[in-house]
């Protein structure tokens, strides 16, 4: 038992070394002291899921490791209010081609650590996140740089380079990157987590990012960690505004805290007792008492996502028929279901391309619209299987829309349908790989970059069905040809009208069907204002001020 | 009795062999590729997988695995890496505090309220406080934590606040001492309460008709004597065996609990493992909870030969 | 009260409530008749009031679970009785329960979940209690190496956190076609321990008592001293848990269709709509507490029998 005492004692230290640290921030909650959310160094808390990596942009694939990166990092573009990229780090990123692109940096930007922010910095960083050694989560972002073939082979085979022969550094404040082929849309990606630069102190005698940079990453935004994070114990992660950041800092506070939580019902309960500050994604459940509780304070606003239900094309030819396919997509009551089972925290989906999105067009998708008479009918005359099964991963609450799908086409279909729960999403993509589960499945998109394109080749294009998100299997020339045009367009307008063409492409064949779009519903407490969340999801820190 | 808890000791380590193996080969065995669950919805590029892969050694065959796992572990200390690259032995030492923390105030709490409404409801039997009694352990057995946890949570920690202007019960995480674990511990007790204060009553009515018990009130001890004394100790033996079986189940099932109130505690971490299957650290996890039971149950054997001295070890 | 404690035979009848007189206890002589312990019991059953109460409760519930239809004229496995429109709106006519988060009818999903979660819950008591609680004999009346080794098998599975070891269960079986039976094997195989655990600390104490020493210096068998004697000495508190453990079972499917691996839709069980129910329970909460009152209704039916057939078996009482 004295092993057992021995902890305890540990544990309470630990404790009470917290709940000192606290005290010391101010963090502890007072209701109704006009003062409390006051203090120039007090935090202003965020809610926080744990992070799945350690904080390496190139590794960070998910919104929770992002959100805390984003806070950390300058990126090298922002998107503005009318969903465009400006230049943050970057002073200019031009092309006459759409191949070669000359990217200059800002000056006055410095690392964490006082070292100045270099041209060498971005090129480091990327070679070394495409680089399939390195087993980086994001390194499927450089595969249009040209070069990115001889850093990622494919398995089995040798890496024979550091180095991808289309990044080219000009001079400390100058670099150019050379893609493959050319690419109009290739400056909207760059505001994404894994474009991150790396500063020299990231890496470790062997080139790698070192684990001890993962917990503290040395940025070169607008705050920067206190402390290492402890991954797995700690329950803060603390920030504070970098004294030398040339961009704007936020008036009347200094302090960020994120807390992390793995329940966001938990979240919204601390929200209303005014213990945490903002919280960017409210639950479902929450949003029928945030509208009365929060009153102003609750935001609701377009998110890039889209929800589907897909088909595995590939091989089960009962979905072979299109006629089958808009049938189900008539049969299904979005509107409903955006505003029962999700309480309005989805749209009704009625195009391929998201509304938070330049080329979305309202009412593109015509069989999007509910019509359960013409369903069943147009189910009839195509003779449409008599059994439907429908596939969700257990994790992702999910379970409720689903079912509420099932009896859609239970009742409108006259067919039986079987719901079919995995534990995971991947457990599906093995079952699809493996050609084993022939049913229909939920799938869902969060977009990697602001542009109307990343709702297209990931997912549908030919080459995405071995490397990429083309869970469908899907295959058109027609459509791949579209984008590939829409990718080499002089200007950006003319590049989406090829994109909205090979939308119309989807809309015709419905590989996957539309169900809903998100939407961002977000609250915060009293003790702060003016909290505005961008097209990333991410909170423009500079904007906050104290209430 | 030296000897024996050394015996029990050296029994114990096949127990632990068997029962990690077993879990590395149920979680080897279950459906889907652990690496491929890391990349959530977006396939990952098979080449990087492949990396992740031959780091973690997850082409190599079972017992190759198991062998690399076990050889770590004794003859560098080193209970491997998760995927995310953090060392497991940080990962759980952080965890296992928080978690043992739960359980303790959890355990006290069940074995203060089962105890004591056991009691009571003995004392009382037939009556309205033992019908009152008996009908709330049912509530508490019938209504899942999931239920009991997120409305506590909304009444004692949300609305109590909003009324009274402080925080009496914090609704999340653990950085307030015991206040923290208050809440969350009596939630993950609820059942076994339910269970302790049963067993209680039943153990307790069962001895108060001994003959023994009527010796002793016929000898014209006082009641309390007869109760305290005589009955309850002999009552002991099943709430204790409950008791001590249900640590370890208390520490290894609190998932629910954690994620209600945002405890960064090890059953979250080995619900997380088994979706990512992350071998070291579901492996990593039932091996403390394995060591647990054992001394646990070790005591427990311990205490029969104190409660009862008809029962002996040699 | 009981300043004189006395073998009353009604002791444990608190759960009904009731202070119905209980009626005398005939003494009858064991050795008389060769009447056996079971048939005792029965003779004693049948003059309780507790007994037949829980026997006409679950009488209700086994009919509810096999002829739904006798209760309730709405078909809640036809999707088109359910309206998405009208989700989580309050009683009405013919909605005497209102409707759950899909728009269906909370009354008629009740009725129908009975079956699943009554099976469910019997089924892995029956097994664990089986399994376990033989075992538990076997271990506690031979001692030494068979109970080493039983014993540190049960360590192995109780140290294996139930809710994991349902996750890995039910996750490595999920595609072989078992159904509810999937649960039912999970919850088995996790719960088993603890009814091992408690019989063999009841047999413990039995072991030493007295009449075992003599029947054991009077010649008699293994096998006679473990079922004649410690049997009827030790099964008292594994009715009591395993009475108990039936709600709990029904209860754990709850948790288990919480993570994704309880009972599977179009099924239904009470489990599945308390776990559906729970995310909107602030805004709707008779979809939860309707399922949750059978759920206890059941329990209290369980409870109350096992009280009354432990009390008819427990040989002292006579």
């Amino acid at each position: 038992m004295r092993v057992t005492r021995g902890a305890r004692i540990v544990a309470g230290t630990a404790l009470l070394a917290l709940a000192v640290a606290a005290c010391g921030g101010g963090a502890t909650p007072s209701g109704g002291d006009p003062t409390a959310g006051g203090g120039e160094t007090t935090p202003v808390r965020m809610e926080l899921g744990e992070p799945q990596n350690l904080l390496v942009p190139s590794n960070t694939t998910e919104s929770e490791g992002a959100e805390l990166l984003a806070a950390v990092f300058e990126p090298l573009v922002n998107y503005d209010e009318n969903k465009q990229a400006v230049e943050a780090a970057a002073e200019s990123i031009t092309s006459e081609d759409n191949i070669t692109w000359t990217i200059k940096l800002k000056p006055g930007y410095t690392w964490h650590n006082g070292e100045p922010l270099v041209a060498q910095n971005y090129v480091d960083a990327w070679n070394y996140a495409a680089n399939q050694d390195n087993a980086q989560g994001a390194g499927y972002f450089f595969g249009r740089i040209d070069g990115y073939g001889d850093l990622a082979p494919g398995e089995g085979k040798e890496v024979t380079t550091k180095e991808m022969k289309g990044l080219k550094v000009v001079d400390d404040t100058t670099f150019t990157v050379t893609l493959a082929a050319p690419f109009s849309q290739f400056k909207v990606m760059l505001g994404y987590t894994a474009f991150y630069p790396l500063p020299k102190a990231a890496f470790g005698p062997d080139g790698k990012v070192t684990d001890a940079y993962g917990e503290q990453p040395i940025g070169q935004g607008l705050f920067k960690l206190d402390k290492p994070y402890k991954k797995g114990t700690d329950q803060t992660v603390d920030l504070t505004v970098y004294d030398k950041y040339p961009g704007t800092k936020p008036t009347g506070w200094t302090k960020l805290q994120f807390k992390l939580y793995n329940s966001a019902e938990t979240a919204y309960n601390d929200l209303q007792a005014d213990n945490i500050d903002i919280q960017d994604q409210l639950p479902a459940s929450a949003i029928a008492s945030a509208k009365t509780a929060l009153g102003d304070r609750y935001v609701d606003q377009p998110d890039a996502g889209i929800g589907y239900v897909g088909f595995p094309l590939q091989y089960n030819d009962e979905y072979k028929d299109i006629k089958v396919r808009e049938a189900i997509s008539m049969a299904i009551d979005r509107k409903t279901i955006a505003e029962t089972v999700f309480s309005g925290t989805r749209a009704p989906a009625d195009d391929f391309i998201n509304p938070a999105i330049a080329g979305y067009r309202q009412g593109a998708c015509a069989a999007c619209t509910y019509d359960p008479g013409k369903a069943k009918e147009q189910y009839a005359a195509a003779k449409g299987p008599a059994k439907l099964e429908l596939g969700y991963n257990a994790d992702g609450g999910h379970k409720e829309w689903i079912e509420a799908v099932a009896n859609n086409l239970r009742a409108n279909l006259q067919v039986e349908v079987t719901v079919k729960p995995f534990e995971k999403f991947a457990a599906i993509l093995d079952d699809l790989d493996a050609k084993k589960y022939k049913g229909m499945f939920r799938m869902g998109w969060a977009i990697d970059y602001p542009s109307a394109e990343n709702y297209l080749t990931p997912i549908f294009s030919t080459g995405a069905i071995t490397n990429g998100s083309n869970y469908a299997g899907y295959s058109n020339k027609e459509f791949d040809d579209l984008v590939a045009k829409g990718d080499q367009a002089a200007t950006a307008e003319e590049g989406l009208k090829f994109y909205q063409q090979a939308d119309d492409v989807l809309i015709r064949d419905l590989p996957y069907i539309p169900v809903y779009f998100y939407r961002n519903n977000s609250g915060y407490s009293t003790k702060v204002k003016n909290v505005k969340i961008n097209l990333l999801n991410q909170v423009e820190w500079a904007d906050v001020q104290k209430a | 009795m030296g000897r024996y808890v050394i015996r029990r000791l050296i029994q114990a380590i096949p127990v632990l062999l068997g029962a990690t193996l077993f879990i590395f080969a149920i979680v080897f065995a279950l459906p889907g590729d652990p690496v491929e669950a890391l990349a959530g919805e977006k396939r990952q590029d098979p080449a990087i997988l492949a990396v992740i892969r031959d780091q973690y050694h997850l082409n190599d065959p079972l017992l190759v695995q198991y062998w690399h796992y076990i050889t770590g572990i004794v003859l560098e200390g080193d209970f491997g890496k998760t995927f995310a690259g953090v060392p497991v032995t940080q990962l759980l030492a952080g965890k296992l505090q928080v978690t043992l923390n739960l359980a303790l105030v959890a355990l006290t709490l069940e074995a203060v309220i089962g105890v004591l409404l056991g009691l009571w409801a003995a004392l009382r039997r037939g009556r309205a406080t033992d019908t009152a009694i008996l009908a709330s352990t049912l509530l508490l057995i019938s209504i899942p934590t999931l239920v009991t946890g997120f409305v506590l949570q909304l009444w004692l920690g949300v609305w109590l606040k909003q009324a009274v202007g402080t925080e009496i019960f914090p609704i999340a995480g653990a950085t307030q001492g015991l206040k923290s674990y208050l809440l969350p511990g009596f939630v993950l007790a609820g059942t076994s309460i339910a269970y302790l204060t049963r067993l209680t009553r039943t153990s307790l009515v069962e001895t108060l008709r001994s003959d023994y018990i009527r010796t002793a009130t016929a000898k014209g001890l006082s009641r309390r004597r007869v109760v305290g004394r005589h009955g309850l100790r002999n009552a002991l033996i099943p709430m204790v065996t409950y008791l001590g079986a249900d640590l370890g189940a208390l520490m290894g099932g609190a998932v629910i609990t954690e994620t209600i109130f945002n405890l960064p505690g090890i059953g979250k971490q080995l619900y997380d493992g088994v979706y990512l299957r992350e071998q070291p650290i579901v492996v990593g996890i039932v091996t403390i909870l394995v060591l647990v039971y054992i001394l646990a149950n070790l005591v427990v054997d311990m205490l029969y030969a104190v409660l009862d001295p008809r029962i002996r070890y040699e | 009260m009981s300043d004189n404690p006395r073998p009353d035979t009604q002791t444990l009848t608190a759960d009904q409530g009731t202070q119905t007189p209980s009626p005398p206890v005939k003494h009858r002589k064991k050795e008389a008749k060769p009447a056996s312990l079971w048939s005792d019991a029965w003779h004693d059953l049948r003059r309780r009031p507790m007994f037949i109460f829980s026997l006409v409760l679950i009488a209700i519930l086994v009919v509810m679970s096999f002829w739904p239809s006798l209760f309730t004229s709405i078909d809640p496995l036809d999707a088109r009785t359910c309206e998405l429109s009208s989700a989580r709106q309050g009683p009405s006519p013919g909605h005497l329960f209102g409707r759950d988060n899909l728009g269906c009818d909370v009354f008629a999903r009740t009725i129908y979940g009975a079956k699943n979660s009554i099976i469910i819950g019997v089924a892995t008591m029956a097994i664990t209690a089986i399994i376990g609680g033989l075992l538990g004999l076997i271990a506690g009346t031979r001692g030494g190496i068979t109970d080493t080794i039983t014993s540190r098998i049960t360590e192995v599975f109780f140290a294996i956190p139930s809710i994991l070891g349902a996750l890995l269960i039910t996750a490595t079986f999920r595609d072989a076609g078992l159904g509810i039976w999937i649960v039912v094997f999970a919850l088995s195989i996790i719960a088993w321990p603890m009814t091992f655990r408690i019989m063999r600390a009841a047999v413990l104490t039995a072991r030493s008592q007295d009449f075992v020493l003599a029947a054991r210096a009077l010649g008699a068998g293994q096998s006679r001293i473990m079922f004649r004697h410690l049997l009827p000495n030790a099964i008292a508190p594994v009715i009591v848990v395993a009475t108990i453990n039936l709600g709990g079972f029904i209860a754990a499917e709850a948790a288990l269709s919480f993570l994704g691996v309880g009972v599977q839709s179009p099924d239904i069980s009470w489990g599945l709509m308390i776990a559906d129910a729970r995310s909107r329970f602030l805004e709707a909460p008779l979809p939860l507490v309707f399922p949750a009152v059978f759920l206890s209704i059941t329990v209290l039916a369980f409870i109350m029998l096992g009280d009354a057939v432990r009390d008819a078996l427990d040989p002292k009482l006579r």
